[in-house]
């Protein structure tokens, strides 16, 4: 091992990190484009277009510190654009696209509202993607102006915007489940310290071999800090690929791993069910993984048979299950909280209510991780409470959000007055190894005893994959109010003649296995609980469409549903 | 990847009512949901598919097809037949 490849730390800004790159003509970031071809930006030319790019926002009245909303559907543009903010000092916001099916109405309330809360002062997107955030904007006072990136044309002077550690980078609005969504302050010393923290500490990177590949979206920490920030940081080149094309044909992430000799890939927990379930064996051939070392998972909760299925699926490609490195992290905390070392693949451990968690390995040197009960005292081995941490890469907390930041945000009794990040996950310890059981507030707490409802929907999801003409599907179990007592909700999907057989099924599983009485099992239409935008169903919304009465059912009522919405049956 | 679920003459432009049945049947294997019932005048939102399983029948349909729809073509879709408008518009690869 080099002792260049040991160094122990990365440049104290981005803009340093990507200045430093600049002589490398050779290596970048190559963008796939939804059609299929590909482009590489050199480190030089996106250190160039970054500095060109920054020109102009100061041209256009930009000053230090100012924000700059960001709806850049493509990778390339995206990238560029962001860098570019960087470069002049302000402050980008990025927005996701609107790439979904929702209505438009809802996708316009998101952008006005973060485009106001952050009070950014211009928006940046492309002419494609104009027409569906401008109706969005009328209602932002503080934005002066849209601007396209094909508007921003040849060199307009440079700008020499000085960057310190401290001062703000981006801020990244992230959508809780329960409130609208928040912008966390990164500043560069966060991106800084935890670039070090996952790419030298937990990947031991290597300029020489190491290639990255992602399709994960760029207005998430995930795909942002992941794979932008911290390869740029480490010098590291990367390959991108666009998320919808992933989607529709899961094939294309493993193409390009195989192509470009990827050693680097990150996905969420979903990804890796969804190639499982839709490769077939002719779509393996010809496919050789064996370059990747580590195949990364996290952002949502990790199940350890999808990371089996999947390695099942790829053995014939080469791949190798040791390349899985499960891992835990969030916005607030820049991005990584705990890796699993290299190599160890996929570890487990079997809890109390015999529900299979995933190892996510431990904290970053440097960094502090802690598992606390209610008043903030330190919990023994194997003892759930709620995950906090602190250190380097945690930020600062919201932008303009003081309340919700001391919340979040906030010592503990006897460890001094450098505050801790409260994660809201519940997790325990074993070994000094963190595994993560669920959110703190969603446990159902019935006569006094904690139960987590993963552990809930896990067992009755197993009971109903297990019982004659069912099969394991998404179940969200949740507590409500019924006079002042908190009692069980266990939501299933299924179809109307499997709905009985799924009540049964379920009520009794939640008996034997928890010794609790369901007040309801639901049994809602195939796919029609809410998810959030990678897939995961959502539990507090569930919860809320149950009180509201807005939960459907399966029977008569679904069939004549889509009846009715047909105008041309008659 | 998914199995084709209609065959069509090799080069052959399917009619308005196929590309109907062609989303059904692909709706009702991926999402795993019977989608017999959707009419070109369905309101997608109402499906009650996830943006994922959307992209995932769109990928299914793109390749039983064999045409590539740009992504920009898919923002703004309201109805079925918004989205049929779309894939009848793309040539063959």
């Amino acid at each position: 091992m080099s002792q260049a490849r040991r160094a122990a730390h990365v440049a104290p800004t981005l803009v340093d990190a990507v200045r430093a790159l600049g002589d490398d003509r050779e290596r970048g970031f190559v963008f796939v484009r939804s059609n299929g071809t590909e482009r590489l930006v050199s480190f030089h030319d996106i250190a160039t277009e970054a500095e060109r790019r920054a020109g102009h926002l100061a041209a256009r009245g930009l000053r230090k510190g100012d924000r700059v909303a960001m709806v850049l559907p493509e990778g390339e543009e995206f990238v560029l654009s962001f860098l570019g903010a960087l470069f002049a000092g302000v402050v980008p916001v990025p927005i996701y696209p609107q790439l979904t099916f929702k209505n438009i109405e809802a996708y316009h309330d998101t952008v006005a509202h973060i485009a106001r809360a952050s009070g950014a002062s211009l928006l940046l997107t492309t002419a494609a993607t104009r027409p569906f955030v401008e109706p969005a904007l009328a209602r932002v006072d503080t934005l002066r102006s849209i601007t396209t990136v094909d508007e921003l044309t040849g060199n307009v002077g440079h700008v020499d915007a000085q960057v310190a550690p401290t001062d703000l980078a981006f801020l990244q609005f992230t959508s809780g489940s329960t409130s609208r969504p928040k912008g966390v302050m990164v500043t560069h010393g966060n991106l800084a310290a935890n670039a070090e923290a996952f790419m030298l500490h937990g990947l031991d990177r290597d300029p020489a071999v190491d290639k990255g590949v992602s399709w994960l979206p760029l207005f998430h920490d995930m795909g942002l800090i992941g794979f932008v920030v911290g390869p740029l940081f480490t010098n590291i080149p990367c390959v991108f690929l666009p998320t919808a094309s992933f989607v529709r044909a899961p094939r294309l992430w493993l193409e390009k791993i195989h192509e470009h000799r990827g050693t680097i890939t990150y996905a969420p927990n979903f990804a890796y069910a969804l190639v499982a379930k839709r490769l077939k064996d002719r779509d393996i051939e010809g496919l050789d993984l064996s370059c990747l070392r580590v195949a990364g998972c996290g952002a949502e909760p990790i199940q350890a048979r999808a990371l089996r299925d999947f390695a099942a699926r790829l053995a014939p490609a080469g791949f190798d299950a040791r390349a899985f490195l499960p891992s835990y992290g969030m916005a607030e905390a820049t991005l990584a909280i705990t890796f699993a070392p290299l190599r160890d693949g996929l570890k487990t451990d079997v809890n109390d209510a015999g529900h299979e968690l995933v190892d996510c390995g431990r904290a970053f040197p440097g960094h502090e991780l802690a598992i606390v009960d209610d008043r903030g005292c330190r919990l023994a081995e194997r003892q759930v409470g709620q995950i906090v941490t602190r250190g380097p890469s945690i930020t600062g907390g919201y932008f303009e959000e003081p309340e919700l930041t001391a919340q979040t945000y906030r010592t503990l009794p006897g460890e001094g007055p450098e505050p801790w990040l409260h994660t809201g996950d519940l997790g325990y310890l074993a070994g000094g190894r963190l595994f993560i059981c669920g959110r703190v507030k969603d446990i159902v707490i019935v006569r006094g005893r904690n139960y987590y409802p993963s552990d809930i929907e896990w067992a009755v999801s197993e009971h109903l994959g297990r019982t004659a003409g069912l099969r394991r599907g998404s179940v969200v179990a949740f507590g409500v109010d019924v006079d002042g007592e908190e009692q069980l909700v266990v939501c299933c999907e299924g179809t109307s003649t499997e709905a009985p057989a799924i009540r049964e099924a379920a009520a009794t599983c939640v008996a034997a296995q928890f010794g609790l009485t369901v007040l309801e099992v639901v049994v809602a239409p195939l796919a029609s609980l809410p998810r959030t935008s990678s897939g995961k169903p959502q539990r507090r919304k569930t919860r809320e469409m149950f009180a509201d009465g807005t939960l459907r059912r399966v029977g008569p009522y679904a069939t004549r549903f889509l009846h009715t919405t047909g105008k041309e049956r008659d | 990847m998914q199995a084709a679920t209609m065959k069509l003459e090799e080069g052959a432009r399917p009619t308005r009512e196929q590309l109907l049945t062609m989303f059904r049947t692909t709706a009702t294997e991926v999402v795993e949901k019977d989608f017999h019932h959707v009419l070109e005048s369905t309101v997608i939102s109402e499906l009650a598919i996830d943006s994922l399983g959307m992209l995932e029948i769109i990928g299914s349909l793109e390749r039983q097809l064999r045409i590539q729809i740009p992504d920009e073509s898919l923002t703004g879709l309201n109805t079925i037949r918004d989205l049929l408008d779309v894939v009848e518009k793309r040539p063959a690869q």
